[in-house]
């Protein structure tokens, strides 16, 4: 029996929807079969809190008397981007600041707005007939700001490569600190319990689809950079290397500085970790076959972050269970798991997210457009002569 | 008897003062130093291992602070915000003693007396929620 979105909406608003989270439907499915539980289940959870490079915000300060059109922006000492009209401006996560280098970057100014703190905002400019202003120096706050949205353009991979180090020397990357001759794996997942995991062929996240997104309620506005749907798949369609990936959309001032919080990768940057939760309407049997996947039937590769190519060697194909299990086995040595993403913090946002729909305060939004497959990647070829 | 990691930090007039000699000599107690330096500023940080009878260790650290040396109980050198902690897990990646793991419910757990202070945390924090206590 197929159920619509307009059905499940109807039975939200009526505070009559069942509603799981990804890791509660599996024992659900397995006790009542997937056509029994299709039925019963009319929304899943999912969620993921992890830390997201591809991320940032759009901001607009309004205007000073007399205005400036701002060229050179910093906010707490980051550089934001001057291009775009007078005073609008975005903010890259991974921007380090200028007197705090990586320790503080354009993650942590976020989180800080959504904190309510204030914020040193100074702008330099050439001055115009119709922006006459040159300089200005001033702090602010996100409730004093007209608009402030974040606009990432890459969250949630479906799917990413565990990572390990072959070499002698301990590496500092953003899949966290490898130690030398193969002394740790690092993984980042929400495994069973990730978004684009449980819907693996996109049949029900496209563009417009409703999400928690910072403890807001945002959308998914675009498919995300790298999208790569034509990556290797199992047989049932679940992808075994980094897949599709989302550009997400949300209000900053409804968001919650808890669910996005400013990082630090040792030797390697600024990131920003992100909460992201998606809903899955239990449409069909296939959905719901969809989501009762474990995390011993997700695989991803343990691959060698010391070899300084793009297309790094891989050692081991592993499952998310065994990475979970804190060692894995690799050429006869126990090589000991850790995680880089939290499913402490993911299982709390897809606990609320659950709250949200059973209160009838978040509806299910189809998307308006479904996002393409087959869609593969390309690399940058690096051309040589000096014109053309 | 009892074993306890003090951390003693000295005011710049009580470097040079062999004070620690005073808990060995008057309250007959054993000590490891198990780190030592003095600052840019002449104020010097120890941090000890005491051994002996508890009411002796008291009135060691009684003498320690009548003479303006600051004394702190340390479990570990290094100690985690759980306000900023939001148990992601790359800090029990470099952590060889497992002194910091992962509970079944994926929070985290510092076990702090198996801590060998190598420090490696402090840096493999995304969050910065780990820090030196020295």
């Amino acid at each position: 029996m197929a159920k619509s979105y307009q059905e499940i909406n109807e039975k939200i608003a009526r505070g009559e929807a069942v509603v799981v989270t990804a890791e509660e439907v599996i024992g659900i499915v397995k006790e009542r079969g997937v056509k029994e539980a299709a039925e019963y289940v009319d929304v899943v959870t999912t969620a993921t809190f992890g830390p997201m490079c591809s991320s940032g915000a759009f901001l607009n300060f309004g205007h000073s008397d007399p205005p400036i059109r701002m060229g050179e922006i910093t906010i707490n000492g980051v550089e934001a981007y001057g291009g775009l009209a007078a005073v609008d401006t975005y903010l890259g996560a991974t921007q380090p600041s200028k007197d705090r280098g990586i320790e503080y970057g354009g993650a942590h100014v976020i989180h800080d707005l959504i904190a309510g703190k204030e914020v040193h905002l100074v702008a330099k400019s050439q001055g115009t007939d119709c922006y006459p202003r040159t300089e200005l120096d001033t702090w602010v706050k996100l409730e004093d700001l007209n608009e402030a949205y974040l606009f990432n353009p890459r969250n949630v991979y479906q799917n990413y490569n565990a990572a390990i180090n072959g070499s002698s020397q301990r590496l500092y990357t953003y899949m966290g600190i490898l130690q030398p001759n193969m002394g740790n794996i690092t993984y980042s997942t929400a495994g069973e319990l990730s978004p684009l995991l449980n819907d693996p062929l996109l049949k029900t996240i496209g563009m417009g689809t409703r999400i928690f997104f910072g403890g807001a309620q945002g959308h998914v506005s675009w498919m995300g950079t790298q999208f790569n749907t034509a990556c290797p798949r199992d047989d049932k369609g679940y992808p075994q290397t980094p897949g599709a990936t989302l550009a997400l959309i949300g209000n900053m001032k409804e968001m919650d500085p808890k669910y996005i919080r400013g990082a630090v990768y040792e030797g390697y940057g600024a990131s920003m970790f992100v909460g992201v939760g998606i809903p899955i309407p239990i449409l069909n049997e296939e959905i719901m076959a969809f989501v009762a996947v474990e995390n011993k039937d997700l695989y991803t590769n343990v691959i060698d972050y010391s070899v300084p190519k793009k297309a790094k060697p891989t050692l081991k194909k592993v499952s998310y269970a065994e990475l979970r299990s804190g060692s894995v086995d690799i050429n006869g040595k126990s090589i000991k798991t850790s995680p880089l993403s939290s499913l402490k913090m993911a299982r709390e946002i897809a606990e609320e997210l659950n709250n949200w729909i059973k209160k009838g305060d978040f509806f299910l939004q189809e998307p308006i457009q479904s996002f393409p497959m087959g869609n593969s990647l390309k690399g940058l070829e690096i051309k040589e002569g000096e014109s053309r | 008897m009892m074993t306890k990691k003090i951390l003693l930090s000295f005011p710049q007039k009580s470097a040079g003062q062999p004070m620690a000699m005073e808990l060995i000599k008057t309250y007959h107690l054993d000590f490891n130093i198990l780190k030592a330096f003095i600052d840019d500023n002449i104020k010097g940080t120890l941090l000890l291992e005491i051994k002996g009878e508890e009411a002796d260790i008291e009135a060691g650290i009684v003498f320690l602070r009548q003479n303006q040396i600051g004394v702190k109980d340390i479990q570990s050198v290094v100690e985690v915000d759980e306000n900023k902690c939001v148990s992601c897990g790359a800090c029990t990646a470099v952590c060889a003693v497992g002194a910091l793991e992962m509970t079944a419910d994926w929070s985290l757990v510092h076990h702090d007396d198996k801590c060998l202070e190598c420090m490696l945390c402090v840096k493999a924090c995304p969050m910065r929620a780990i820090h030196a206590v020295i």
